[in-house]
């Protein structure tokens, strides 16, 4: 059963999805001072490949991703290449669960053994991603209300903490950390939206792609933008970089008038809801993904194997808080951009050229039909 | 605690099985391998904690290190 999802819910899943566990890394950390002027440029670098994602979901319109991936690099390339995002899919979602785990015991619970909790959030991303991306999208909508609500008071609150001289001097290092930090804004989160594309089924009409991916990545990309650029005023350039969890430092420095204190336990809550939403998108990829793979039409009874390779997977990939550090801040990754650029710049550039062939050929059989029924008409008019 | 935890993943393979309404056996075998892979992997997680992940096309990494830093000529 092919899932529909309405644009506006599939805009805000790709939201959530993009700020999901971001919001607490110092993402972008190595431009410094210069943080914004790092985002713009990866959100410049990054939209052209977020177009390219929802161009070949257009040109693909009324089939499933694996149909029409069969239809233009044939049938066995294209179980390779979703077998391959198969596993960057499950990686990633081992990859958030570590996350969250090493954050969870690092500011909350520090004796609970990491595996209780990778099992308590495998266990619900496995029921969201059993119930499908319809009911995910719905969720995300509801959730968005609130983290985003979140944001905006934390965001306000912050206002009286910021110092807007920690932005100056203007690139005092020069172009390298700027060229660094959009770097490490690329590789993490900002190229991941290439997982969405197995995720959707289908969409309403043939520009929903563009309405899904555009204004969602913008809007979250414009999201950390801001926070990463308030924490970076209120904690300092040189404290951001350094720091594992800069925003949640900075809102714990929030005061107002004695009263309004320690509030980066909210900015925790909305930080579990959206690596939960972001997990359970990345099972959910990695179902349909594998599911095609091997032939199969249903991907759910594939999701609670992968859920349960998720909770050691957690602990296999990443063991410490240094190393979540280490991979959120890292510039480039070989198998990453072969799955996040190389891969889908190739199957975009086939997928024209086989939709503009097949779109020549159409005229010409109907020039060939235009030709034979005119001459029909003269000798039968003969 | 290996021997627990094959059971609990013998247990979630077995229920979830159970209730199936139809099994067709390209699915369960597929069910099966990929239940027994993430039981592995839990396992050898107990045994070893510094499990080394493969690095497939780690060569590839090195060698864009290696340009990245500017000594590709030797």
């Amino acid at each position: 059963m092919r899932e529909l999802v309405p644009d506006q819910q599939g805009m805000i899943l790709v939201l959530m999805f993009v700020v999901g566990n971001t919001l607490l890394y110092s993402l972008g950390g190595l431009a410094g001072a210069d943080i914004w002027l790092a985002f713009l440029i990866a959100m410049g670098a990054a939209l052209p490949m977020v177009l390219l994602l929802a161009r070949i979901r257009s040109l693909l319109h009324g089939t499933s991703l694996g149909a029409g991936l069969e239809g233009i690099i044939g049938k066995w390339p294209a179980r390779l290449l979703a077998l391959l995002y198969a596993g960057h899919s499950w990686r990633l979602a081992c990859y958030v669960v570590s996350d969250v785990t090493n954050f969870v015991q690092a500011v909350a619970l520090p004796t609970t053994p990491q595996v209780v909790l990778a099992t308590l959030f495998a266990l619900l991303m496995l029921w969201a991603a059993k119930e499908g991306v319809e009911v995910m999208a719905r969720f995300a909508v509801l959730m968005s209300k609130i983290v985003f609500g979140v944001l905006a008071v934390i965001f306000l609150l912050l206002l009286s903490e910021v110092d807007l001289a920690e932005f100056q001097p203007v690139m005092y290092g020069g172009l390298k950390p700027v060229v660094q930090g959009a770097l490490q804004l690329l590789y993490f989160p900002f190229l991941e939206p290439v997982i969405l594309v197995w995720v959707f089924d289908c969409f309403s009409t043939k520009n929903s792609p563009y309405k899904v991916f555009v204004p969602g990545f913008l809007l979250a990309a414009l999201t950390l933008m801001i926070m990463a650029s308030a924490s970076l005023s209120v904690v300092g350039a040189h404290r951001y970089a350094q720091f594992f969890f800069p925003v949640w430092t900075a809102v714990g420095r929030i005061n107002v008038a004695a009263f309004l204190t320690r509030l980066e336990a909210i900015v925790g809550i909305s930080f579990a809801i959206g690596s939960f939403i972001k997990m359970a998108v990345c099972l959910l990829a990695a179902s349909k993904a594998l599911a095609y793979a091997f032939g199969f039409s249903d991907y759910r009874f594939v999701v609670t194997p992968l859920a349960m390779g998720v909770i050691p997977g957690s602990q296999w990939f990443i063991t410490t808080v240094l190393e979540v550090e280490r991979s959120a801040t890292a510039t480039h990754s070989v198998s990453e951009i072969a799955l996040q650029v190389v891969a889908p710049v190739v199957v975009w550039m086939i997928a024209e050229i086989r939709t503009r062939g097949s779109a020549e050929k159409g005229k010409q059989g109907n020039a060939r039909r235009a030709q034979a029924g005119g001459g029909g008409a003269t000798s039968n008019k003969s | 605690m290996v021997a627990v935890v094959i059971l609990a993943y013998v247990a979630v393979a077995a229920f979830e099985l159970w209730q199936w309404k139809e099994r067709p056996w390209k699915k369960v075998l597929l069910y099966l391998v990929l239940s027994a892979a993430a039981g592995t992997l839990a396992v050898l997680i107990i045994l070893d904690n510094d499990l080394k992940v493969p690095e497939p096309i780690g060569f590839v990494q090195k060698l864009f290190k290696r340009l990245w830093q500017g000594g590709g000529g030797s």
